[in-house]
């Protein structure tokens, strides 16, 4: 098993080198005492995404999950792999919030990739149903990513009319 | 009447227990589409982890959601202490899957006794649940609690087997064994559950590869993805055991793999029970976690659990996000569904094992 995973390792890499147009850099590889490796490797460009999808899905892979983080130039975004029992992350950079949608290469990217959109405001090109998957339509896209204070958000959602009507049971009157 | 309607079910409807949308396109009878919108309970835990610390977070992720709740926080720790560079010692690795096993049997036996539920033989999910029983005892005996565990800490387990605990763990797995070998029986070969699973929600291989389905949703269209084999962890690669496939692709192969997995588990157990190695159940207080990222995944109950931590060498994450095994399993939905009748609408969607608190963190 564990030379199994190390070959395959090393095709995978020595194919992204062919493929991926502005290269790669292979950051490091986890080990473990059962013969697992988790490889992780940062993309130079981000639009070489969908190139590297397509290596993986010629070795039968598919997207595990991606996360998107805020760094203070824009975006990280982390795809997560799975070839074979070898997970690989690949991390790329985008400055304008827009990324190539992996979905119609690789369809397991379908709902994470939704999510990202929702959730981070981050803009997909060429996903085939870019629809909503968690925020309501009359919510902005990215409002998660907004600091809104616990006081903020209770102000916005209590009304006046609970102490109104204590009032005027109290009998007092209501400006 | 040839006409085609849509018919809403959810977010909040009396078959489901859990807040979701399917908007179910019927012609006549039968099932031609759905689509699916979830969101209705998120609860922004992937923010709310990342202004605690790593211990604090063993306890929310345990939160993630009831019946897997022991894979969140176990799996969360194997991503935290592949960063730090700790290796458990053997007898907390063999400790690790006991308390998985236990919990997967008892979640697998909730799962066929909802499909006796929903297919209205209601004897069957009795017995069933009954059975179940005996596991939760077993639970809040030896764990102290019948749904959260926290078996798993950094570094180690929270729990030690002793001689007496052993005993009436072994007691209480023979004495299930008979009846969930009877259950076997009737979920198999009788004539109502068959009626009723037999040719429904069908999911090819193929789509099943397609879509990245996890867990035995794919194992019941004869993918062979059980991470304890493809990815192993803790104690799995001493035990002996294989990957429980079925070939029906409908929701009857989908329930017999997750019975097959309660007898793989109680023989597991006694595996580790078996071999339990002596020693320390933890490497003793909490390491520093310095500057990394780390990933982990285990098999829960329903499939392929992912965690991926980023730490900045501080004592909070930078950054941590989870896959939940059903977040997958939902878009195979939209094969299983059409051209089945409207009734068997429930059954297909139990039969993925749906998790919505899972899906919505």
């Amino acid at each position: 098993m564990t030379m199994d995973k190390k070959e395959k390792v090393s095709v995978l890499l020595a194919e992204l080198k062919m493929y991926v147009t502005s290269g790669y850099k292979h950051k490091f590889s986890h080990f473990d005492h059962l013969g697992n490796e988790d490889v992780y490797i940062e993309l130079h460009d981000k639009c070489d995404i969908s190139a590297v999808a397509n290596v993986f899905k010629q070795h039968g892979g598919r997207v595990v999950t991606i996360t998107p983080y805020v760094v203070d130039s824009g975006y990280q975004i982390a795809y997560h792999f799975d070839v074979a029992g070898i997970v690989l992350t690949v991390t790329l950079h985008t400055e304008d919030r827009t990324i190539d949608s992996i979905t119609p290469i690789l369809k397991s990217a379908d709902w994470t990739e939704r999510e990202m959109q929702d959730l981070f405001g981050i803009k997909l090109v060429g996903h085939p149903n870019p629809d909503r998957l968690i925020l309501d339509e009359s919510m902005a896209q990215g409002i998660f990513k907004e600091y809104m204070t616990l006081s903020d958000a209770m102000t916005g959602a209590a009304t006046n009319t609970l102490w109104e009507k204590i009032n005027e049971a109290k009998g007092g009157h209501n400006e | 009447m040839s006409e085609t309607y849509k018919v809403p079910v959810g977010p909040i409807h009396i078959a489901l227990e859990e807040p979701v949308y399917f908007k179910v396109k019927v012609h006549g009878e039968t099932v031609e589409d759905v689509d699916i919108l979830s969101g209705f309970v998120h609860r922004g835990m992937e923010a709310l982890v990342l202004r605690r610390n790593f211990l604090q977070n063993m306890i929310i992720t345990e939160r993630t959601c009831s019946l897997c709740s022991n894979n969140h926080p176990f799996t969360y720790i194997m991503a935290v202490e592949k960063i730090a560079g700790v290796r458990i010692p053997p007898r907390a690795e063999y400790l690790r899957v006991i308390a998985d096993e236990i919990k997967r049997a008892a979640s697998h036996l909730f799962n066929v006794s909802m499909l006796a539920h929903l297919v209205g033989f209601h004897s069957l999910m009795t017995q069933t649940m009954e059975t179940r029983e005996v596991l939760q005892d077993v639970k809040e005996c030896i764990w102290g609690n019948r749904m959260d565990l926290g078996a798993n800490t950094i570094g180690g387990v929270k729990y030690d087997l002793d001689q007496e605990q052993i005993r009436y763990l072994i007691k209480q797995l023979n004495l299930i064994k008979k009846p969930i070998k009877e259950l076997t029986e009737i979920y198999s070969y009788n004539g109502i559950v068959r009626a009723r699973t037999e040719g429904v929600g069908m999911l090819p291989k193929e789509d099943a590869i397609r879509l990245g389905v996890v867990g035995p949703t794919a194992r019941g269209s004869g993918v062979d993805n059980d991470q304890r084999i493809a990815y192993p962890y803790v104690a799995y690669d001493k035990l002996n055991f294989e990957a429980i496939l079925e070939d029906g692709c409908d929701v009857r192969a989908r329930a017999l793999v997750r019975l097959r997995e309660v007898f793989q588990a109680i023989d597991l157990v006694e595996q580790c029970l078996k071999d339990l190695p002596d020693g320390p159940v933890t490497t003793g207080g909490l390491p520093r976690i310095p500057e990394g990222e780390g990933v982990a995944r285990t098999e829960a109950p329903r499939g392929e659990l992912f965690f991926y931590v980023k730490s900045n060498g501080s004592n909070k994450p930078e950054r941590m996000k989870w896959r939940v095994p059903t977040y997958l399993n939902w878009e195979a939905l939209k094969v299983m569904m059409p051209g089945n009748k409207i009734a068997d609408i429930s059954v297909i969607f139990n039969s993925i094992d749906p998790c919505i608190s899972c899906t919505e963190r």
